[in-house]
C-alpha cells in the first residue's frame, strides 16, 4: 500500500509538472501577445518607435519577456559617477546621442559595452558582418535597434526617436525552473539586507498582544513567525511562504496567496499599544494588526521612533469582513453539507417508493436542474429569493451581512441536490433487485432494516467517490453563482484572469485547481477503500486493469 | 398465433364434451414443418420505436421539437435578423412588448418587444435557436464519433490504455474554461472556431466513459468465447461490445446534446462566447442580464427558449434511451 500510494503521489507530481508547462505553453507562446493592445488607448495614440518600446514594456508587464533599456544602462552607469546632475554631463550626452545617428551608433563605446554586458558578444560591428541582416543575438539575449524615423526633410517624426533594447525571451523550460524555485520561501534571520541590523535571532517570547508566547524574528521579513490571535484559524505563521503566482494586472504585483486570504471589508479598530508604548498605560484606538509587522528599510521617520522601538514598522491592517478564500469556502460548504442532508434521504425516499406521487415530483426536479442552463436556474432563484422572501441580491448591498450568504448558498445547494437525488435513487433501484436484498427479504428481515443497512450503504459505494473533491472543491468558488450575487470570492480569479490576460493569475489558478482535484482523487479512492472493503488499491487481484 | 390458438379452442371443446381420452389428440407429424425454427420476426429497432412511441408524451415533445426547428430554420430563412437596423431611433430602444406593438403595430416581429438597440427579440430568439441548436447537434456529432471509437479502442487495448491514461491525467486537469478561452483566442471567435473550441478536447470525457463501460464488458464470458475462438479485434469491438452499449450511447447523448447549449450560454456569460456578429442565445441572455429586473421582455424568453430546448432534448434522449433497452420490450 505504502509503495503504491508513493508511485501515485510521484505520478500526480509529475502530471502537475506537465499541467504547468501545457498552461504555461498556452497562455505564453499560443495567444497571440497583440491581443492586449485591442481596447488600449495609450497604445493607440503612440506611433512609430515609441510604439514598440511600449509595447515592449506592456510584454514585460504582462510577463512576456525581459528587456534592457539602454537609456536605463547610461543612467546606471553615469549616476554613480556625477550624481543627481548626471544628465547634463557632456560623455552622457554623447553617449545618448549616439543612437540618434543610424550609421555611427555602433562605433560608441558605451553601445557596444550595452551590447557586450547583455549578450556577450564584445565586437559588434563584426558580428553583424558575419551575420548580415541578422540581430545580435547571444546568452539569450537579443539586441533591437529602433533607427532614427526622420521625415524627408531630415527631421524626426513624432514618436520617431531612435532606442536601443535588449530582449531576453523566455524559453518555458526557464519559466517552470523560475516558477518551481520561488515557489516556497522560508524566511531566515539573514533575509534583511540592511548592515545596520546586527542583532539577528529566532526566538520564543511572551507575545504582549495575545497573551500566550509568539516565535519572533529579528532579521527575518516578518516580526512575528509564529502567534496566536482571535482570528480563524488562531494560529498563524509568516515562516513559509506559498508564491503559486504573481498578478501583473488586477492586483498588481501582488501575490495570489496573498489576495485569496487577505481579509477584505471595513477596517476595524481596536484598542491596543504601539510596540513602544508596551508596559506604560498609554492606549490608542488603530486598525494596524501588529502581527503582520515587517522591515522597513527606509530611515525611520519622528512618527514612527515615538511608537516603534525598532525597524519592524511596516504593517497591514485589521479587517472586519471574510477574505476572497473565506467567502467562497462558507458558502460552498454548507451548501454541500446542505446538499449531501437533504439529496440522499430524498433520492433513498425517491426510491422507496418507486413511481409514487413522491417519486414523480422529485423527478421533475432533476429533470429541471439537468436541464436547464444552470444560468438560467439561478436567476430563477434569484428572483424568487428576492421577491418572495426579500432576501437581500447583491452581497455588497446587504443591510444584514449574513443575509448575503442566503442566496449564493441555497443556488449552490438546489442543483447539487438535484445531481445528487439522481444517482442516489438509479443506484439504489439497481441495488434493490439483488440477489443479496431478496435473501435478505426471505430470511425475515424489516424493509427499514434492509434499506438502511443493507441497499443504502451499498449505493453509498458509487457516491462516496465524490465527496472529497465536493469538499474540496469548495476552495474553487463558484462561478456563476459569485458572478450573480456578487460574492466577493474566488470562483471568477481565474475567468477575469483569463479576460485581463492576467498570465500569472492564470498558472497560479491552475496549479490551484490542478493540486486540489489530484488530491481529492488520491483522498476519494482512499475513502472508496476504507468504505468497500472489496476495493483494493495497491494488489492486482480482484477485476480489472 | 393462429395454428396455437386453434389448438387451444379444440383443447378446450374436447375438454368440455368428455373426460378422459377425448382429452388428448394426435397432431400431424410434418417433418419440414419440425425443421423450421419458429421464432418471431424480431428487429431490434422497430421494438424500440415501438416501446419510444407507447409513451404519449413523446409525441407532444417531438411536436414541440419540430415547432422549435422550424421557427429557428424557417423565419430566419424569410425575414432575417437585423440588429441594428433602429440603431439610429432612440425611440425603439427597449420597448417592452405592449409599447412596441403601440409604435409599430401589431407584428410578429415586435410580439416580444425590443432590445437595447431596437432590436426585434422574437427574430433575435429565432437565429439564436438556430445556432443553438446547430452547435448542439455537430459538436455532439463529433465528440460522440471521436469519443465512442477512441474510447473503444482505448477499453480494448491494453497498451493503448497506459498511453491515454497518462494523457487523459494531464489534460483532464487544465481547467476547461482555460483551454476553450485560449483557442477562441488563437482561432477567433466565430461559428466553426467554436466549434473546434469545443471539440479539440471535448472528446476526452466521453472517450474515458466508454473506456471504463467498454472494460466492463470486454471481460464478459461471451467476449472470452469470442476471442478464443479468433475472432479479430475490429469484430469484437462492432459485433460484441458496441451493441450492448447502445443504451448507454443513447443515455449519453440525451445528457451531451442540451450540456453545448448550456455551454454556450455560460461561456458567453463569462466573457469567452461566439463572437458578436453570431447571434446565440448566450449572447442574449449575457447583455440582457445585467437589467434583468428592469427589462425583463429582454431576458426571460431567451432563457425561457433555452430552457425549452435542452429540456424537451434531455427528456427526448432519456426516453429513448430507456426504450434502447431491451429489457423494457416485453
Amino acid at each position: 500500500m505504502k509503495r503504491y500510494m508513493l508511485r501515485r503521489i510521484l505520478f500526480s507530481i509529475f502530471s502537475l509538472l506537465v499541467v504547468i508547462v501545457v498552461v504555461m505553453l498556452l497562455v505564453y507562446t499560443l495567444i497571440n501577445r497583440n491581443v492586449i493592445f485591442q481596447t488600449d488607448d495609450v497604445w493607440n495614440k503612440k506611433s512609430w518607435n515609441d510604439r514598440t518600446v511600449y509595447e515592449y514594456q506592456q510584454y514585460q508587464k504582462f510577463g512576456y519577456l525581459d528587456f534592457a533599456n539602454y537609456t536605463i544602462f547610461l543612467k546606471n552607469k553615469y549616476e554613480p559617477l556625477y550624481g543627481d546632475q548626471y544628465t547634463k554631463n557632456a560623455d552622457y550626452k554623447a553617449d545618448k546621442d549616439a543612437i540618434q545617428n543610424a550609421e555611427t551608433w555602433l562605433t560608441n563605446p558605451s553601445v557596444q559595452e550595452f551590447i557586450a554586458q547583455n549578450t556577450g558578444v564584445e565586437d559588434a560591428a563584426a558580428y553583424l558582418a558575419a551575420h548580415p541582416g541578422k540581430a545580435i543575438e547571444g546568452n539569450g539575449w537579443e539586441i533591437v535597434y529602433l533607427a532614427p524615423q526622420l521625415t524627408p526633410r531630415g527631421k524626426v517624426k513624432d514618436g520617431g526617436t531612435g532606442y536601443l533594447l535588449a530582449i531576453y525571451e523566455k524559453s518555458v523550460f526557464t519559466r517552470l525552473w523560475n516558477y518551481l524555485g520561488d515557489l516556497f520561501t522560508v524566511e531566515t534571520t539573514n533575509d534583511v539586507t540592511d548592515p545596520n541590523l546586527k542583532d539577528r535571532y529566532v526566538r520564543v517570547e511572551k507575545d504582549p498582544y495575545s497573551g500566550f508566547y509568539a516565535v519572533v524574528g529579528s532579521g527575518t521579513t516578518h516580526k512575528y513567525l509564529l502567534y496566536f490571535d482571535s482570528r480563524f484559524p488562531f494560529i498563524h505563521q509568516n515562516w513559509l511562504h506559498l508564491n503559486l503566482g504573481t498578478s501583473f494586472t488586477k492586483y498588481r504585483g501582488q501575490e495570489i496567496t496573498e489576495v485569496i486570504t487577505q481579509p477584505t471589508g471595513d477596517q476595524v479598530k481596536v484598542k491596543t499599544q504601539f510596540p513602544a508604548m508596551l508596559g506604560s498605560d498609554e492606549y490608542t484606538e488603530t486598525a494596524i494588526d501588529f502581527h503582520s509587522l515587517t522591515y522597513n528599510y527606509s530611515t525611520p521617520t519622528k512618527y514612527e521612533t515615538e511608537r516603534f522601538p525598532d525597524q519592524y514598522t511596516a504593517s497591514s491592517y485589521r479587517f472586519g469582513g471574510l477574505s476572497m478564500l473565506e467567502n467562497s469556502f462558507v458558502i460552498g460548504i454548507i451548501a454541500t453539507i446542505l446538499a449531501y442532508l437533504l439529496g440522499l434521504p430524498i433520492g433513498i425516499t425517491m426510491a422507496r417508493h418507486k413511481d409514487g406521487l413522491f417519486d414523480k415530483i422529485g423527478n421533475l426536479y432533476i429533470i429541471f436542474i439537468m436541464a436547464v442552463p444552470s444560468l438560467a436556474y439561478i436567476f430563477i432563484f434569484a428572483v424568487v429569493g428576492t421577491g418572495l422572501f426579500g432576501l437581500p441580491y447583491k452581497f455588497a448591498n446587504a443591510q444584514v451581512k449574513i443575509l448575503a450568504y442566503f442566496l449564493p448558498t441555497i443556488s449552490l445547494t438546489l442543483p447539487h441536490m438535484g445531481s445528487l437525488m439522481k444517482w442516489m435513487r438509479r443506484y439504489m433501484i439497481d441495488q434493490m433487485n439483488s440477489d443479496y436484498v431478496k435473501f435478505a427479504r426471505a430470511e425475515g428481515f424489516s424493509e427499514k432494516e434492509i434499506y438502511r443497512k443493507h441497499i443504502s450503504p451499498n449505493a453509498m459505494i458509487y457516491l462516496v467517490h465524490g465527496i472529497p473533491a465536493s469538499i474540496l472543491g469548495c476552495l474553487t468558488g463558484a462561478i456563476i453563482t459569485e458572478r450573480v450575487y456578487a460574492v466577493p470570492g474566488v470562483g471568477n480569479l481565474l475567468t477575469t484572469a483569463i479576460n485581463g490576460h492576467d498570465n500569472g493569475i492564470i498558472v497560479a489558478c491552475t496549479v490551484f485547481y490542478t493540486t486540489l482535484s489530484i488530491i481529492s482523487v488520491i483522498l476519494g479512492d482512499l475513502l472508496l477503500a476504507k468504505w468497500d472493503p472489496r476495493v483494493s488499491l495497491s494488489s492486482s487481484k480482484g477485476g480489472g486493469r | 398465433m393462429s395454428e396455437y390458438t386453434q389448438n387451444k379452442a379444440v383443447f378446450a371443446d374436447n375438454a368440455a364434451n368428455s373426460k378422459d381420452d377425448s382429452l388428448f389428440y394426435f397432431i400431424d407429424k410434418n417433418s419440414i414443418e419440425a425443421e423450421k425454427i419458429t421464432a418471431p420476426r424480431y428487429s431490434y429497432w422497430r421494438s424500440v420505436f415501438r416501446v419510444f412511441f407507447k409513451k404519449k408524451v413523446n409525441f407532444v415533445l417531438i411536436g414541440l421539437l419540430l415547432l422549435i426547428f422550424l421557427a429557428a430554420f424557417v423565419i430566419p430563412a424569410f425575414a432575417p435578423y437585423a440588429p441594428y437596423e433602429n440603431v439610429t431611433d432612440a425611440t425603439s430602444f427597449n420597448l417592452s412588448p405592449a409599447k412596441a406593438i403601440n409604435k409599430y403595430g401589431f407584428s410578429l416581429k415586435y410580439l416580444l418587444g425590443t432590445g437595447g438597440m431596437g432590436n426585434s427579440i422574437l427574430y433575435g430568439i429565432c437565429s439564436s435557436a438556430r445556432t443553438s441548436l446547430m452547435l448542439a447537434v455537430i459538436c455532439a456529432a463529433i465528440n460522440m464519433t471521436i469519443g465512442i471509437i477512441l474510447g473503444a479502442v482505448w477499453g480494448y487495448s491494453k497498451r493503448f490504455d497506459q498511453f491515454m491514461l497518462v494523457i487523459y491525467n494531464i489534460l483532464a486537469n487544465v481547467p476547461y474554461i482555460l483551454m476553450i478561452s485560449v483557442l477562441v483566442y488563437i482561432i477567433g471567435s466565430g461559428f466553426w472556431s467554436f466549434v473546434f473550441a469545443l471539440t479539440v478536447t471535448g472528446w476526452l470525457g466521453i472517450s474515458y466513459f466508454f473506456r471504463t463501460q467498454v472494460m466492463i464488458i470486454r471481460d464478459r464470458e461471451y467476449s472470452l468465447a469470442s476471442r478464443c475462438l479468433g475472432t479479430p479485434i475490429p469484430r469484437m469491438i462492432t459485433k460484441n461490445i458496441l451493441p450492448f452499449l447502445t443504451s448507454v450511447t443513447v443515455t449519453l447523448l440525451a445528457t451531451e446534446l442540451p450540456s453545448y447549449i448550456s455551454m454556450e450560454v455560460f461561456l458567453s456569460y463569462i466573457g469567452v462566447g461566439l463572437s458578436a456578429n453570431v447571434p446565440s442565445l448566450g449572447r442574449m441572455i449575457q447583455e440582457a442580464q445585467s437589467a434583468f429586473m428592469i427589462y425583463p421582455w429582454e431576458f426571460w424568453p431567451p432563457v425561457a427558449v433555452a430552457a425549452a430546448i435542452t429540456i424537451i432534448l434531455y427528456v427526448l434522449g432519456q426516453n429513448l434511451a430507456d426504450a434502447t433497452d431491451p429489457r423494457t420490450h416485453m
